[in-house]
């Protein structure tokens, strides 16, 4: 009887570990409110991934992707509730929103829940530091990035800077990194604004800027929509002409479309669609698949995200264990996203990527460079 | 049978100690969905009772009650955030705070007690004001305190989201926060604070006259809701496990201003019946909305629709029931009313009878409204146990000398002795305590309240609550409205409440009595019934009474001495007869071209 008993469990546990050829991804991401212009291309990139696995039969030809999608509204007591409904709807990896504030407010919850959670796009490399073994970034680092735009800006001859940054969430200090380095390599910051998410008026800072004498060569920050066109036009108007440098938050078309302002201004990114490069394919296939051109590379960073996952469960042999897919994301090395290629071995969770300077002329994305930053000088990640 | 508010309020707290218990116990049944969704609602049930116990028993809307559950929730965190996320997250912190790591318990209380110290300083400011600029001031407390939370900070991560915090709140311990706050609320309403400060909801002068301090009431019902506030706060913080200073501002207060709204601000039951139905339709809706998100893309459309939802369902409460779906009584007083006897038995008990007899003089009352001189340098005497009647035609000042001699209105010139002790800087509760009591022209009751609550509330406002119930009885007995004390005041006939307002006076115990026309409204036999009281009252109780009438014959019949007044001047005092027979009297009443037949 006993013996029945157990091999009707153990029957029943193959089933339906045989029959479990669903891998389910919860997205809590922001379909609305202020971080929605970087989490819906983000997720249309990583539906275009899904699909395309999907067809072809799922993750190894066999596992079908599911997913589950909550909206946090750009709010951080709403990302709670939804990460915790994707808990208990027992996904396999949680995808988190693109700001690493409404992410670090549910590190407790996966980590307890032993899920590994993927950022869409945050950049603060404080998020999978602080957030533990179980969170991830998608993205290059903001202490990376401001080592790349800070060290191309020394080989201009850029050497006096003038940064302005928010201290109201994690990625708008990007700027204090890039002070940081820019100090390193031998320049000088000389001045350093502070401005709140949302702020109305620019002018009394641009004001400020244009009385600077010597002006300064860069003027850079970290602020993105709806801050950082505001905060551009004021600045030109007082006259000011320096260099901006700015970073991956104003990778929109909104950048793109501000007319004379916006022409030379100079970010970095996570990628650039040179000839023949992963990002060009892409490209392609997003215009197949939505009619439309993709008009920001965070498209391509949703698409790069499935990508990774698909890795990780390969490389944990085909396994939906949340746990072993934490491990084996933890240990990918070089996996070929649509932006570059991809490297959590080594790191904290803030993955090896390639970063792309790109500045804005007549209109139009131009790639300055892909240079590779110096090691020693990036500045270890801190909560600012 | 309900004889008595204990065995109410009894019923009243084992039903939401079996309504927590019954709750959570089907949330935890359902697993952790329902659990997170009930947790939430017993947390938003804290925070609604807890304005509740302001707003609702003091009339003053509050927009601001979010700033005490931020405060509530920051403390506690910063409390029980462990040491190690501390260094990382907050490395400005002042060392004591940095090496702290409290328990869920010593953290929640620490910040009720912090909130009720800075609710105590706020309150002396904010209760200063009246009505809606009260209102627009707690608006200003929660856009200061919101500012301070995003500038400080060192202590609170700024406009960042604080995380890390212990998630300790599970759906027992918000249901127990709850049942705790639930029963403070219930018990403070029917506390004598409580019912004294709904009396200055009712009617602000009115309370004041019977001697309510209104504004005592005000900040102690203020304090008390700023510590609920904190208690939900601190418990929502360790339940999210990490907030942001936005949690604690505008989207949130309508959340919960809807809740108190639509279940009605004044009572328990309607802080849980709106935070059930809100809870309930905020739920559909949201889960309707995530639906929406995976069919189809136009999502900014469908975000507002849990809001739009909620705002639909205020406006259709305001047309339907401007009072919220549960009204301004506990469903315990509807379905248990309380069925009280009072017999005349137990009011001769009533031995307070009134042992500071004191006649009172007035000199010099003058008083100007800008260029109108109301009242004209009037010198006046009421002994006790003598009726005086103050006659004059509309307009001659009547009522306002009995507002400067009841400090409702201080006189600009005059003098006011009580025996031979001058009254000075008093409002009119001081009047009151001074044994200075009286009714109003026109009728000022607390329409929601009972008779008895009416009558009580006087008794309990003077002689320090001494024997209160004795003379709240035999006051009530005096005026022969013993079988109408568990009917709500606003509810009565005119004449009827007439004799309330007059019992209400003189539960006070008073050793004057004021009254503005007290007959106005009642038929003959009613008015010859007033009559007789009247005139035992100031004989047995050796109670002076003024009595303003325009009712002639009563005061012909009913006073010892009789004064005049005419265009804010006295023209005339004497006995009825000697009143009836003045030239001047005829004039001011007839007009100068009257000729003696």
């Amino acid at each position: 009887m006993k013996k029945i008993l157990l091999s009707t469990v153990l029957a029943f546990a193959m089933v339906t570990t045989a029959s479990a050829e669903t891998l389910k991804i919860g997205l809590a991401t922001a379909q609305s409110g202020g971080l929605a212009p970087y989490d819906v291309p983000v997720v249309t990139g990583l539906k275009i991934a899904v699909e395309e696995l999907n067809a072809a039969g799922g993750i190894m030809g066999k596992i079908n992707i599911e997913l589950i999608e909550k909206d946090m509204r750009s709010d951080v007591a709403q990302t709670i509730i939804a990460v915790q409904e994707l808990v208990d709807a027992e996904v396999s990896v949680i995808v988190l929103p693109c700001d690493a504030d409404p992410s670090l407010a549910v590190t407790g919850i996966v980590d307890e829940a032993k899920i590994p959670a993927i950022s869409t796009c945050a950049s603060s490399p404080t998020l999978p530091l602080i957030g533990g073994d179980f969170v991830f970034a998608n993205f290059p680092g903001d202490n990376v990035q401001a080592t790349v735009s800070a060290s191309w800006a020394y080989e201009q001859g850029y050497k006096s800077a003038f940064i302005l940054y928010s201290p109201d969430t994690q990625y708008t200090t990007l700027p204090l990194y890039f002070a940081d380095v820019i100090k390193a390599l031998g320049g000088s910051v000389v001045g350093t604004e502070t401005y709140s998410l949302g702020q109305p008026d620019f002018s009394s800072i641009a004001t400020k800027i244009a009385a600077i004498s010597p002006q300064p060569d860069i003027v850079m920050t970290s602020a993105y929509e709806p801050d950082f066109p505001s905060f551009l036009k004021a600045l030109r108007a007082a006259g000011v002409t320096s260099q901006v440098i700015g970073s991956d938050g104003i990778d929109s078309p909104t950048t793109f479309s501000l007319g004379k302002v916006g022409e030379n201004v100079v970010f970095t990114t996570a990628g650039h669609a040179t000839k023949g490069s992963e990002l060009e394919k892409f490209n392609a296939l997003f215009k197949q698949k939505t009619g439309k051109d993709s008009d920001t590379v965070f498209n391509a960073v949703g698409y790069d995200l499935i990508k990774v996952i698909e890795a990780a469960v390969i490389s944990a042999g085909g396994s939906t264990d949340s746990q072993a897919i934490r491990d084996a994301i933890a240990e990918l090395e070089n996996v070929q996203g649509a932006t570059s290629l991809i490297t959590y071995k080594g790191t904290t969770g803030m993955p090896v990527r390639q970063v792309s300077i790109i500045r804005v002329k007549d209109g139009e994305r131009e790639l300055v460079g892909q240079p590779a930053p110096v090691a020693d000088l990036i500045p270890a990640p801190r909560m600012q | 049978m309900i004889s008595s508010q204990k065995q109410q309020l009894f019923i009243s707290i084992i039903s939401i100690c079996l309504f927590g218990i019954l709750v959570a116990g089907f949330a935890s049944f359902f697993g952790s969905v329902s659990e997170r969704v009930v947790s939430v609602f017993f947390i938003s049930l804290i925070a609604v009772v807890g304005m509740g116990v302001y707003s609702g028993n003091s009339g003053i809307l509050t927009f601001g009650h979010l700033a005490f559950m931020g405060i509530g929730a920051y403390a506690s965190s910063l409390l029980t955030l462990p040491v190690r996320i501390k260094s990382t997250t907050l490395p400005a912190l002042p060392d004591w705070l940095a090496t702290t790591e409290l328990g869920l318990l010593p953290a929640v209380v620490s910040a009720v007690l912090l909130t009720v110290i800075v609710a105590a300083i706020v309150g002396i400011a904010v209760n200063r004001l009246e009505g809606s600029a009260a209102t627009i001031a707690t608006l200003g407390m929660l856009i200061i305190a919101h500012g301070v939370t995003i500038g400080w900070r060192d202590v609170t991560r700024g406009a960042q989201s604080f995380f890390g915090v212990p998630r300790l709140t599970d759906v027992w311990v918000a249901a127990l926060g709850c049942v705790l706050a639930l029963i403070v609320a219930r018990l403070y309403r029917d506390s004598n604070s409580g019912l004294k400060l709904r009396a200055g909801r009712d009617n602000a002068i009115a309370a004041s006259a019977i001697g309510v301090k209104i504004k005592r009431e005000r900040l102690i019902s203020w304090i008390l809701s700023a510590a609920i506030m904190a208690l939900s706060g601190a418990l929502l913080a360790h339940f999210l496990g990490a907030f942001s200073p936005k949690k604690f501002y505008f989207t949130d207060t309508f959340f919960l201003l809807s809740m108190l709204i639509v279940g009605g601000m004044t009572t328990v039951t309607g802080a849980v019946t709106g935070a059930v139905v809100i809870t309930i339709v905020s739920e559909v809706l949201r889960r309707h909305e995530g639906g929406f998100t995976f069919l189809s893309i136009e999502v900014p459309t469908v975000f507002g629709m849990t809001q739009i939802g909620i705002a639909l369902i205020i406006l259709f409460a305001m047309f339907k029931k401007a009072e919220g779906l549960a009204g301004l009584k506990e469903w315990e007083e509807r379905i248990f009313p309380i069925k009280r006897k009072i017999t005349a038995s137990e009011a001769s008990k009533s031995a307070t009878k009134n042992t500071k007899t004191a006649s009172l003089s007035a000199t010099n009352m003058t008083m100007q409204f800008g260029g109108l001189v109301a009242v004209d340098n009037v010198l006046i005497t009421i002994k006790s146990g003598e009726i005086l009647g103050l006659i004059g035609p509309n307009g001659s000042g009547k009522t306002t000398m009995l507002n400067m001699l009841s400090g409702v209105l201080s006189p600009t010139k005059g003098q006011i002795l009580l025996g031979d002790k001058p009254i000075i800087n008093a409002n009119s509760a001081k009047f009151a305590q001074l044994g200075i009591a009286r009714t109003f022209q026109n009728i000022r009751l607390f329409g929601s309240l009972t008779v008895w609550q009416n009558v009580n509330i006087a008794a309990l406002s003077t002689n320090d609550g001494k024997d209160s119930d004795l003379r709240t009885k035999s006051a009530i007995l005096r005026l022969g409205i013993a079988d109408l004390i568990e009917q709500d005041a606003g509810t009565l006939s005119y004449g009827l409440q007439r004799k309330v307002e007059i019992a209400r006076a003189l539960a006070c115990n008073p050793s004057l009595l004021y009254l503005d026309e007290p007959a106005a409204g009642m038929n003959p036999e009613e008015t010859q019934a007033l009559m007789t009281i009247l005139s035992d009252i100031a004989r047995e109780d050796s109670i002076g009474i003024l009595l303003v009438d325009h009712d002639l014959k009563l005061i012909n019949q009913l006073c010892d001495r009789i004064i005049v007044f005419n265009e804010g001047k006295l023209i005339a005092q004497g006995t009825p007869d000697e009143i009836r027979t003045n030239h001047s009297v005829r004039e001011a009443y007839l007009g100068r071209n009257y000729k003696q037949d």
